[in-house]
């Protein structure tokens, strides 16, 4: 009975899923290459530039009504052009061999049905592409969204010559409904073939945003597990979507391991009273779940360089809704607030040059981040084992 | 179960066997005092041999409607005969589909929660021309051509749907973009007294994606869809009590829905495509009709 109703409904529905459930544990994913000749890369590196960031679907600084300072649901094609030849203008200017990617999207309506991962290949000198689909609905029925697809991907300037995606936990705090048209979370993996018979993996991550039920805790536990299994040399980068773990915020407060002025849990300058209740409120941030990675990796930017408090940390926020042209109810322009993205390499394998790209001048950039996505790129140079 | 299949026999069985039932959406017009009505198929009161008016009563109430049929071209009949000749036939009626829109907020329009942004008023006016023929005496030949456009009445920021149902693309596509054109024809062979089968093309020619204005300001050209809808649909009527009928089907349809696929090449690299979506889609309704 329930395969006849499935047969009916993909009938009805021309054989697409109206929502993709994501029915894998682990399987491969499409790679892509640019069209257009970029310069080769050096042969047999021995070290990578690699970059991290979460792109906003190509929306840079317009607010969606999710982020509460706006009620914008779609993009014009010219809107998502803009800021994608900016974006891409950017990676440009670092030019990274190694870039990871999250909310990019490939055809969602919002943004237009723009192929960003495309439009990265064909206008930056990353000649490869692997694409890990997170969301696939060919109609939201909420607010207008219509159709999304969007998910994250690695780019590359050397062979990418495998790729997969690791399927992570659902949230359970949702009425099926909401949930079958949710967002789905998983794993990036590629492996990138950089001369002399060497292959290291790269790997994109972007948790749970909204959850209240321990979703998110439960995907970085998964994260750190592959990363533990993972047999070739590994970098991983994306949005954890959750702050370093410069303190424990299950201890008293006010004790040596507490976070009071160590590191802000809440209040953040972009948070809207109006999101409180939603579905889009902030859950209470976990930083003490980050410390197996600075423990058992080596983190572009350690703790002892992040610092304690908001002014030591400030250079390295990596997040803000609010972007630097709006301010908040209390007339506080929006500027980086907190620290959610990352990158990872094995303990003992060594990082230079790492900064967060937050406005131009950092590491020599003139391209302004913090007009471009509400993430900023965090960068660094991995030196290959 | 088995008080369907009863009602079922009971009323196959007391289905007139004089002629099989008319055609339906044709160009024919009833007498003066005939009607029909569907769960989805239109109220249609005929004022006058030549004069009928229709409306939706599901929909009237949040999106008030009525369409005017005026019978150009007609042989007199007698009722339950079937109709004689070419007949011609001039649709034109008036939509005002804001409410029922504004009650899709949320859902397929946004909330617009913090800016004055909401769905405009208009009006969408409709002009058609029908023309029928018979061949066989009972079998209908039908040709259709129809345009709808949208009159605005002051500022509206909903854009087009482009959803996953084309049926609510074409009902939709005059309010957001501008415009709906169609050309269609249709073939209703009669299968004795009891059963019509019904065969059905149509294409659809939709307006422009627009513009985007948000806050007042205009954003740029949306993202283009492929104007084009194309439908097929395939009913079986069954002739039930006097004058009655069930009529079951499928629906098809292709359009642009913005959908992409992944093609892999023989090197193992991928390229995305841009494709046409499409629709199976069963239909039902019972039409009740009288003179």
């Amino acid at each position: 009975m329930r395969r006849l109703l499935l047969l009916v409904f993909l009938a009805a529905t021309g054989c697409e899923w109206i929502a993709d459930p994501q029915n894998f544990t682990r399987e491969d994913i499409p790679r892509f290459k640019a069209k257009a000749e970029h310069p080769a890369p050096i042969e047999n590196p021995t070290q990578l530039k690699v970059m991290a960031w979460n792109v906003k679907y190509g929306a840079c600084r317009v607010d969606f009504w999710f982020d509460f300072w706006g009620d914008r649901v779609q993009l014009s094609t010219a809107e998502v052009n803009d800021c994608l030849t900016k974006i891409a203008a950017l990676i440009k200017e670092y030019d990274p061999d190694i870039l990871l990617t999250e909310e990019i999207e490939v055809g969602s309506k919002r943004s237009a049905y723009v192929d960003m991962v495309q439009f990265l290949l064909e206008n930056t000198n990353l000649r490869y592409a692997a694409y890990d689909e997170t969301w696939d609905a060919r109609y939201v029925p909420s607010e207008g969204v219509g159709r999304i697809q969007l998910g994250n991907a690695i780019f590359s300037r050397y062979p990418i010559v495998k790729a997969e995606r690791i399927r992570q936990e659902d949230r359970t705090d949702q009425d099926v409904l909401t949930k079958t048209f949710y967002i789905k979370r998983a794993i990036g993996r590629a492996e990138i073939e950089v001369g002399n018979d060497r292959r290291v993996a790269a790997m994109v991550v972007h948790t749970e945003a909204y959850d209240f039920d321990g979703t998110k805790q439960k995907q970085i536990k998964q994260i750190f597990d592959v990363l533990k299994a993972e047999q070739l040399p590994w970098v991983i980068g994306g949005d954890w979507n959750e702050l370093p773990p410069v303190c424990d915020e299950k201890a008293e407060p006010t004790s040596a391991e507490g976070c009071e002025g160590k590191l802000r849990l809440s209040g953040f300058l972009d948070e809207r009273a109006s999101s409180k209740g939603t579905e889009y409120e902030q859950p209470p941030y976990t930083p003490s779940v980050m410390k197996p990675y600075y423990d058992d990796f080596e983190p572009s930017l350690p703790l002892a360089r992040y610092g304690v408090g908001d002014a030591a940390q400030r250079p390295f926020f990596t997040h803000t809704v609010l972007g630097p042209d709006g301010v908040n109810d209390e007339g506080t322009p929006g500027w980086w607030n907190r620290t959610l993205d990352y990158l990872f390499v094995r303990k003992g394998e060594v990082w230079s040059n790492t900064d967060v790209l937050q406005e131009p001048g950092r590491l020599g950039i003139t391209g302004d981040p913090s007009r471009l996505s509400d993430h900023a790129p965090v960068v660094g140079t991995w030196s290959l084992p | 179960m088995r008080r369907a299949l009863l009602l079922c026999v009971f009323g196959l069985s007391l289905a007139a066997f004089g002629n099989p039932r008319p055609a339906w959406d044709t160009a024919d017009t009833g007498n003066k005092g005939s009607y029909s009505i569907g769960v989805f198929n239109p109220l249609r009161l005929a004022f006058t041999d030549r004069l009928e008016l229709q409306a939706h009563p599901l929909f009237f109430f949040v999106a008030p409607h009525l369409d005017a049929r005026f019978a150009i071209l007609k042989n007199p009949v007698e009722n339950g005969e079937p109709p004689t000749g070419v007949r011609l036939t001039a649709e034109a009626g008036l939509l005002m589909p804001t409410l029922g829109m504004r009650l899709m907020k949320g859902f397929f329009f946004p909330t617009w929660a913090t800016s004055t942004n909401d769905v405009g008023f208009m009006l969408i006016p409709r002009v058609g021309l029908l023309v029928s023929g018979n061949f066989f005496t009972h079998d209908v030949a039908t040709f259709r051509i129809e345009g709808r456009m949208r009159i605005p009445i002051g500022p509206n920021s909903a854009t087009p749907l482009n959803s996953f149902l084309a049926p609510l693309e074409i009902v939709m596509a005059a309010p957001l973009t501008g415009f709906l054109g169609r050309a269609g024809a249709s073939y209703d062979h009669a299968f004795g007294d009891t059963f019509r089968l019904r065969g059905e093309v149509n294409v659809y020619l939709t307006g422009q994606q627009g513009n985007l204005v948000a806050g007042g300001i205009n954003q740029g050209v949306i993202a283009e869809i492929n104007p084009f809808i194309v439908t097929a649909h395939l009913n079986l009527d069954i002739a039930v009590f006097k004058h009655s009928r069930i009529a079951v089907g499928v629906l098809w349809a292709n359009y642009d829905q913005g959908a992409s696929e992944v093609r892999t090449g023989a090197d193992g690299f991928s390229e995305r495509v841009r494709v046409r979506s499409n629709n199976i889609l069963p239909t039902l309704d019972f039409i009740w009709s009288g003179f």
